[in-house]
């Protein structure tokens, strides 16, 4: 990376002061599916749609929420390939920091290294922005329950509960309405799902979504098919 | 691994990863020269590492005494490391060596097992340990003994700091090993009961407490089970306790004395003199 040819940043301002790269990669964003999040006092849950294009399309090796650490996991909306390659740094980088420090990453250096690795990417040679914004869920070093979205541009925003992707707006209304502060985990995990289902195209079962939830002093965890159908099943 | 340091996208140093040997080509000059610098010596431990599999899983032990030549540097160390939830490693040789080593497999271990969702396997530990140590020529001195369950079952292996390997039902190693050897190759049988592991090894390291200088102290015990529960019994048998001891230790009553004892005759109190500002002060900061 870094060509002599490519040496200058492919990121660079318009007369009007904006990045029309990054706000490309938004649009990007918000063309992807939709995922949402939500933070309750006894810890976070993130969800998404995982709406495969084609019945043939083998969905055991589509994984869209990923651990980064025993206590924080990734979400993303937007181009699928790019968020891998942002999992696989983030979890080097959340070793180092293990070997450095002793003990695991806290949410929040977790989210400001993983910004800063996407800020590089509109100011280095040769590359274009990632072409995702993230949800980290996740437990901060004092164990309290954190959920931070990352943007292409890497910024970074902490939210009580959000939505990003497809119908954003209309998902972040319907959570405007429902977050308590004294939310619990059990009900913000049935609030994501109705919050799903709003938006979703079709019949929501067990296996077009997915859903991580990180419990204050507890592990990151993605449910099972058969975890979501109980939550589905008493939602109904 | 790549050797020294590089410079990254925002043209600062990165510091390479794992181990720098930038400075050995002149502690071996150093050595070479007469009279010049100390030899250097590396911090070692004396120790008794012992593992066994048994019917329903593997049983490690090791010794608490961490040595420095003839010293004893630590009573009471760990020497039975993590590296997975289903797999621990006993090592004897450099403390260091073998705390960073398994430290830094069980991260990579770490690291496969998010990416590949499944549990980890002994064979991958061995491969990536022995593939480390070859690598750097018997100079990382970690002499390991690897137990753990997995899908295969439960296994035993052997890693000397050259880099061979060996898988084995029983094995010990450290500087007592030919101790605690002795009782396994007199006691060892096929398919032993958990309790049955548990006294064989407890009777090794013993063994290798009692009989070998560089090891003694206490025996911990760690009991990995083919369901995949882990039973890590920290300072399992202590034979050797310092607190009796201490306690016959007769001490002057001279000690203990109560305020008051010494009866007061005159008191004065004088402030001490304070010197004025701007005198000379003993050290210049600028």
């Amino acid at each position: 990376m870094g060509d002599s040819a490519y040496s200058f940043s492919l990121t660079t301002f318009s007369r009007t002061g904006k990045l029309l790269q990054i706000e490309y990669a938004l649009n990007a964003v918000a063309n992807g599916r939709t995922a949402l999040g939500i933070c309750a006092q006894d810890g976070v849950v993130i969800a998404t749609d995982k709406k495969l294009p084609s019945v043939l399309v083998d969905s055991e090796h589509v994984q869209k929420i990923e651990t980064i650490t025993p206590k924080a996991g990734f979400c993303y909306a937007g181009v699928g390939p790019d968020y891998r390659v942002l999992v696989k740094r983030s979890r080097k980088s959340s070793q180092s920091y293990l070997s450095e420090y002793g003990e695991v990453q806290p949410v929040h250096q977790l989210v400001t290294d993983t910004a800063s690795t996407m800020q590089e990417y509109t100011q280095r040679g040769g590359v274009r922005p990632f072409g995702i914004s993230l949800l980290v869920a996740g437990l901060d070093s004092d164990g309290k329950p954190a959920l931070f979205q990352v943007d292409p541009s890497g910024s970074y925003f902490g939210w009580n509960a959000t939505a990003i992707g497809k119908n954003y707006v209309s998902a972040k209304n319907f959570l405007e309405k429902r977050w308590t502060e004294d939310m619990e985990l059990e009900d913000a995990i049935h609030t994501a799902l109705l919050t799903l289902r709003e938006g979703f195209e079709g019949e929501m079962t067990a296996h077009n979504i997915e859903v991580g939830i990180v419990k204050k002093d507890g592990e990151f965890q993605v449910l099972q098919p058969n975890q979501i159908q109980d939550y589905l099943d008493e939602a109904n | 691994m790549t050797a020294g340091s590089q410079m990254n996208a925002n043209n600062l140093h990165e510091p390479a990863a794992g181990f720098d040997f930038s400075n050995y080509l002149r502690n071996q000059n150093l050595l070479q020269t007469d009279g010049a610098a100390p030899k250097l010596k590396a911090k070692k431990t004396g120790t008794t590492i012992v593992g066994t599999v048994y019917a329903g899983g593997v049983v490690l032990g090791a010794d608490t005494r961490a040595t420095n030549d003839t010293e004893v540097a630590e009573r009471n160390c760990e020497k039975i490391h993590y590296i997975a939830p289903n797999m621990y490693c006993c090592g004897a040789g450099t403390a260091a060596d073998t705390e960073n080593t398994t430290a830094l497999i069980s991260r990579q271990l770490e690291l496969l097992r998010m990416d590949t969702a499944r549990p980890s396997r002994l064979v991958t530990a061995v491969t990536l340990l022995k593939r480390m140590l070859f690598r750097y020529q018997g100079h990382v001195s970690a002499a390991l003994v690897l137990g753990g369950c997995d899908l295969q079952g439960p296994h035993i292996y052997q890693i000397y700091p050259h880099g061979s390997t060996a898988k084995l039902p029983y094995t010990s190693m450290g500087s007592g090993s030919l101790a605690a050897m002795a009782v396994l190759e007199s006691s060892w049988q096929e398919n032993m009961t958990e309790d049955m592991a548990v006294q064989l090894v407890q009777r090794a390291i013993g063994a290798g407490i009692f009989n070998d200088l560089g090891s003694g102290s206490n025996c911990d015990i760690c009991i990995i089970k083919t369901d995949g529960t882990v039973d890590y019994r920290r300072n399992a048998v202590k034979p050797n306790e310092l607190a009796p001891l201490r306690a016959q230790v007769q001490r002057s009553g001279r000690l203990n004395m109560r305020p008051g004892l010494t009866p007061i005759i005159k008191s004065e109190f004088k402030p001490h003199p304070v010197v004025a500002a701007g005198g000379e002060t003993a050290m210049e900061v600028e």
